[in-house]
């Protein structure tokens, strides 16, 4: 006992510290995950600060200047009425971002607990998957289409509209997640610890399907990103003269053959984003496994 | 007066090729500060035995019987009163402490958890508690590994974890499944240790579950063996290693190896397995394996009963006797 004692009792190299530094020292060794952070955090600063970046109003006119190339005064050249596209690209980013950021939030606050409970208590399962089922089975257009009719097409139509489409994703991986966690052992050992449900779903299963739950997130966001350009360019979405990666699209195609930078740059925007996102996300995943932290 | 006493214990399993009887009738008793070992083979009801104890089964599993925990029948208590009990008056360890721990959880925040939960002991306390509580098992520099992920560890320190967790509320009854079979000889050892001086140190009973009367030789008082979900024997550990009365409990010690017996080559073992009791049987359970079997084993349930000069034993045949016949 002694002898194990004191073979076991490696120093250990690195002080303890907290788990958060820990994830963010591990997602600052991984290069593509620190080049996703970078291009999320611009976009992001863009985002917020987006009247003080962008040089011009993104509703300002000018006839003038109709379909100019990209140049040093307009980096993403104008558009037919002569507007600086680079200022609708950053005002639109604005409005991307929130979409995305918001109706994943909104889906994983309604679709978590479900698939909690879903998986957790048997005798729910059947009814939240077949309503999982029916909601997937439910056009993602027909719903947007749906609400933008009681709603008008806003800003908030497009969070819920794509929000609403994620439920099922999120409760699914939530339900299986919970489904093969409640079979582990520390889960019961947990339970012949006297823990009650609440307890076990709280600290033990949800804590554990955090790493899933990421990896659903990160898939989400970039894709409620192109929800929300699809629902704009078909105009459910916000609404002109409000900038949007997809409005900018939708005025794009009728000017393919003049003014291609119209499309090229808000389509770059959107792939750019949506790329630096899933480098972030898998670097978050790998960074979030503790399995891994033998090397931190 | 037995700390725990079990009476006429029945498990029956609904599954899909039909029911099982895991348990049939069992019963023995745990005193005050008593180890008791339960023995046999794998899959001869040791561990739904346990399990059964404080409702941890699957839903599917009936339970019958009487469970008196010093005087409380735990049988008839709802699943919110047994939650009570489990960790606070019956703690348990179980096999595997590589996947027995939280992954995301650090060892601090689950050895606090039990005591928040049972003691509603909060803040600094908590840590102090759970400091005293791995040294008190055996790990070295406690304040830093209460910071520390399971993963850090390795699998004997997992267990003396697991062990501080069950211990942390001074629980009446500590259930032991197997504590050490996933761990190497030495380690073994240790963790025997722990579980030793806890009983001096807190007048803990434990309930050792284990197939290997090594383990049972080093630290229990009393044997409880099982066969096909019966309890075949029970004794105090030297009666019975002395003198085995039961067939089965014979065939296990001579399957032990034994450099004394290697002479005449090999491991002896029991011919057959254990079989899936569907229905409680008329016979002796252990009939088919057993080269003292005749037409009344075949056909009559023998009672565990003590023999004259010898300890319960649940066999027509006992042992002693019919050695002295043939020598």
């Amino acid at each position: 006992m002694t002898v194990e004692a004191s073979t076991l009792d490696i120093p250990v190299a690195v002080a303890p510290a907290g788990m958060r530094r820990r994830v963010l020292r591990r997602i600052l060794r991984n290069p593509l995950a620190v080049t996703g952070l970078v291009v999320v955090c611009v976009a992001a600063l863009l985002a917020i600060f987006a009247q003080f970046v962008a040089p011009f109003p993104y509703d300002q006119v000018n006839f003038n200047e109709p379909l100019r190339p990209p140049s040093g005064t307009h980096w993403f050249g104008t558009d037919s009425f002569g507007r600086d596209q680079f200022s609708r690209a950053v005002y639109g980013l604005r409005a991307s971002v929130l979409v995305g950021l918001l109706s994943v939030v909104f889906s994983l606050t309604i679709g978590v607990p479900f698939g909690l409970f879903a998986g957790f208590y048997g005798v729910l399962d059947p009814v939240v998957s077949r309503l999982t089922d029916t909601l997937l089975a439910f056009p993602f257009l027909v719903l947007a289409v749906g609400l933008a009719a009681i709603l008008g097409p806003s800003l908030t139509t497009a969070v819920i509209a794509i929000g609403v489409a994620q439920i099922p994703g999120v409760v699914r991986v939530t339900r299986s997640e919970t489904l093969r966690l409640r079979g582990m052992d520390f889960v019961a050992a947990a339970v012949a610890g006297g823990a009650g449900d609440a307890v076990l779903l709280r600290r033990h299963i949800l804590p554990n399907a955090t790493n899933a739950l990421i990896v659903q997130a990160t898939v989400a966001v970039p894709g409620a990103i192109i929800g929300e350009a699809v629902l704009s360019f078909l105009g459910l979405g916000v609404r002109p003269p409000t900038s949007s990666l997809g409005i900018m699209l939708a005025d794009a195609q009728t000017f393919v053959r003049d003014g291609p930078w119209m499309a090229v740059f808000p389509g770059l925007t959107i792939v750019v984003l949506a790329l630096a996102l899933n480098l972030l996300g898998d670097g978050l995943r790998d960074a979030l496994d503790p399995r891994e932290s033998r090397s931190a | 007066m037995s700390l725990l006493t079990v009476r006429d214990l029945s498990v029956r399993f609904r599954t899909e090729d039909g029911p099982v009887l895991a348990v049939d009738r069992a019963d023995f008793e745990v005193g005050q500060g008593e180890v008791v070992a339960l023995v046999g083979e794998s899959g001869c009801g040791k561990s739904v035995t346990a399990l059964a104890l404080t409702g941890l089964l699957a839903p599917n599993a009936t339970v019958t019987g009487n469970v008196d925990l010093d005087g409380t029948d735990l049988l008839a208590l709802p699943e919110s009163r047994l939650r009570n009990i489990r960790g606070r008056d019956v703690a348990y360890i179980f096999q595997e402490p590589m996947t027995s721990l939280n992954p995301v959880l650090t060892i601090g925040r689950q050895i606090g958890e039990v005591l928040r939960r049972h003691r509603s002991m909060r803040g600094r306390a908590v840590a102090r508690r759970a400091a005293e509580l791995l040294e008190l098992v055996g790990i070295p520099l406690p304040q830093r590994r209460l910071g520390e992920y399971p993963h850090q560890l390795s699998g004997g320190m997992r267990q003396r974890v697991m062990i501080a967790m069950a211990v942390a509320c001074l629980p009446r009854l500590i259930v032991a499944d197997e504590p050490t079979t996933a761990l190497d000889v030495t380690i073994q050892a240790g963790i025997l240790d722990v579980l030793r001086h806890l009983r001096d140190e807190t007048g803990t009973a434990i309930l050792l579950i284990t197939h290997d009367l090594g383990v049972v030789a080093d630290v229990a008082d009393r044997v409880v063996v099982m066969y096909a979900g019966r309890v075949v024997e029970h004794s105090n550990v030297d009666a019975l290693f002395a003198h085995p009365s039961h067939p089965y409990t014979r065939g296990l010690l001579d399957a032990v190896p034994n450099p004394a017996r290697h002479a005449d080559g090999g491991l002896r073992e029991i011919p057959g397995r254990v079989p899936v009791v569907r229905e409680p049987s008329d016979a002796c359970t252990f009939a088919d394996r057993c080269s003292y079997a005749d037409s009344l084993c075949r056909t009559q349930r023998p009672l565990l009963e003590p023999w004259p000069g010898g300890h319960p034993v649940r066999c027509w045949h006992p042992l002693p006797a019919r050695q002295g016949a043939l020598i």
